[in-house]
């Protein structure tokens, strides 16, 4: 058996990795593993606290990334880890999933804290479920416990200058049956809404692209950032995906945050539990965000927003 | 012609969780439906199936009760159900529903593409069609906003965390989609009538081999249910310059 393996995607996730599976390598007095396919980070994931690392070599063109697969589980499946954990990207949990398809192993998605329980030999996991209406302990007592890890549940491992690690190399994939054609990044927000102080959040509520000019002026009356739900990135395609806020989105933590034609479904009130204050503007009173929020307006948007601009201007 | 099979799971609602006493779940309130996003897996099967003349059906593993599901699931156009059902099936974890769905698919049932939900809307957990695929030993494509089928291959537009990726793989293949592949059609009542002379081929736990013991053992569950104190300002001039007020009070705002 070997002791912790962690998958790392990229510096950032897996620095918050690291912190996790050193912690619980120290626990089960055993070390830790890094599996990665980026050569360049392989010294640095020593660096912040790795003792081995698992180089994945690189693919060929046309290869997706899920192509690392069928290794890493073979690799896994002999040196059966006690834990292995990945973060909860959309990558991370398609492998992790595969992967723990594959060797009939227990897996708990999207985890937000880890725990090692002696007395089972047993690794605990918190997570969410219900839409975040609810949250849940498993425990998984055998070996490989896998886990999936939600980003920014720990901070970033830092660097210790003397570590030392070994750096061996996986075997090259069997050319996976799907073949990448094309790769397109996503247009990229400018701000970032998961450090905003005042975040400005656009609903349904709003009839056209056009209108989120209001929401804009508002955030900036305020020096904050616009977010919104998952409709307006995903079903209107009105603003790019990393501006939206809840459960599988991003999770914000302003001192403010208005909801302007917010429903409040629950997976959308996951991602601000978080916000020292909620105000919501929805003219319809029983909307779910009034219960979730500190302060709330009933009306129409498109006349409380003008008319909050020209109260904050005096 | 593909041969379409759909996996949906019979869901409580989450909109109808309460907090009971001592800040545990109660579900008692609980209606129940489709998953939301297994709604979308259905309607694309239909819809793959309708352009290119195949078959689309569903199959979900539940309650012997859970038959109001079946019924709602073949109202959204699927032409046969597969039922696998026991009272033995309560809480199933990810694994062994992924296990019983393969069972059952390897009795066998025909299919050339298999289509889940990206997750479903109670556990989230996001396991069960990938881990069906590898089951199966065919190839899985998660995340998928667009299909496009010619023939024997598949292209599809995914999802990934960078953007969004093309990709081609030839059938057999499952996938999971996300919500914005297409908008699920609201069935009527001639749909509801037809949905019920539908067939329905059962499974239960003696035509399939055991399940897998759990591997996951829930030791605790609350609801988390957000609850703030809600004072409401009047949308008028007046109220709204109180509301700035009380913010700055709070140091909300500066
Ligand atoms: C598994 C799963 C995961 C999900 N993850 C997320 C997630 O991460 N993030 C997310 O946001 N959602 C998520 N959702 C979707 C979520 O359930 C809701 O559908 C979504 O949050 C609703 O967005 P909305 O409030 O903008 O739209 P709606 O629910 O349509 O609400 C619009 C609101 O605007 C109000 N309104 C309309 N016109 C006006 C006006 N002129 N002035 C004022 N108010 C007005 C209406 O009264 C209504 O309350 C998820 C769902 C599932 C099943």
């Amino acid at each position: 058996m070997t002791g912790v393996w962690i998958l790392a995607e990229n510096l950032e996730t897996g620095r918050e990795l690291i912190t996790i599976g050193r912690t619980l390598a120290d626990n089960i007095k055993s070390d830790l593993t890094v599996i990665t396919w980026q050569s360049e980070l392989s010294q640095e994931y020593i660096a912040y606290g790795a003792d081995k690392v698992l180089l994945l070599p690189a693919l060929p063109q046309d290869q997706p990334l899920q192509s690392y697969i069928p290794v890493i589980a073979e690799q896994a499946r002999q040196d059966m880890p006690e834990i292995f954990l990945l973060t909860s990207s959309l990558l991370g949990k398609e492998m992790a999933a595969r992967i723990a398809g594959q060797l009939n192993a227990g897996l708990g998605s999207e985890c937000t804290a880890l725990r090692w329980i002696e007395s089972e030999a047993a690794l605990e996991m918190d997570r969410l479920f219900y839409g975040g209406a609810a949250v849940q302990s498993i425990r998984c007592s055998h070996a490989p416990r896998m886990a999936t890890v939600a980003p920014r549940s720990y901070s970033p491992a830092s660097r210790q200058e003397d570590k030392r690690g070994t750096i061996d190399e996986l075997p090259a994939p069997q050319p996976s049956p799907v073949k990448l054609l094309e790769r397109n990044a996503r247009s990229q927000a400018a701000g970032d809404i998961s450090e905003a102080k005042v975040v400005v959040c656009i609903g349904r509520g709003f009839m056209k692209q056009d209108d989120l000019d209001l929401a804009r002026q508002l955030a900036e009356a305020l020096g904050g950032e616009i977010a919104c739900t998952r409709p307006i990135s995903q079903d209107m395609g009105w603003l790019p995906e990393d501006l939206c806020i809840g459960l599988s989105a991003k999770k914000v933590k302003p001192d403010l945050y208005i909801g302007l034609g917010v429903s409040g479904q629950i997976q959308h009130l996951t991602g601000i539990r978080d916000a020292r204050i909620i105000v919501a503007v929805n003219q319809d009173a029983s909307a779910p965000i009034f219960a979730a929020a500190d302060y709330g307006i009933v009306g129409d948007l498109y006349e409380v927003v003008p008319r909050l601009m020209q109260a904050l201007s005096k | 012609m593909p041969d379409i099979l759909c996996c949906y799971k019979w869901v409580a609602d989450e909109a109808y969780i309460r907090s009971g006493s001592g800040g545990d779940l109660d579900l008692s309130m609980a209606d129940y439906k489709i998953s939301d996003y297994d709604k979308n897996a259905i309607e694309e099967a239909v819809l793959l199936a309708e352009q290119h003349g195949g078959t689309a059906a569903v199959i979900t593993v539940g309650l012997p009760d859970d038959t109001k599901g079946i019924k709602d699931a073949l109202s959204r156009g699927p032409e046969k159900a597969y039922f696998i059902n026991d009272p033995a099936f309560v809480d199933l974890e990810p694994a062994q529903t992924a296990s019983l769905l393969a069972a059952a698919i390897a009795s066998p049932i025909p299919y050339d593409i298999i289509i889940c939900g990206e997750g479903s809307s109670d556990l989230y957990a996001q396991q069960v069609g990938p881990r069906l695929a590898e089951k199966l030993g065919i190839p899985c494509l998660c995340y998928v906003q667009k299909v496009e089928l010619n023939g024997s291959e598949l292209i599809a537009h995914r999802k990934s965390d960078e953007g969004l990726e093309v990709v081609k793989v030839s059938l057999p293949v499952l996938l999971t989609v996300v919500p914005d592949i297409n908008n699920p059609r609201l069935p009527g009542l001639r749909d509801t009538l037809a949905a019920g002379k539908k067939p329905v081929v059962e499974f239960t736990a003696e035509d399939l081999p055991s399940i897998d013991t759990a591997a996951l053992a829930t030791t605790a569950t609350k609801a988390a249910t957000i609850k703030r104190n809600s004072r409401l300002f009047d949308a008028d001039a007046a109220g709204i310059e109180e509301l700035v007020q009380e913010l700055k009070n709070s140091g909300a705002i500066a």
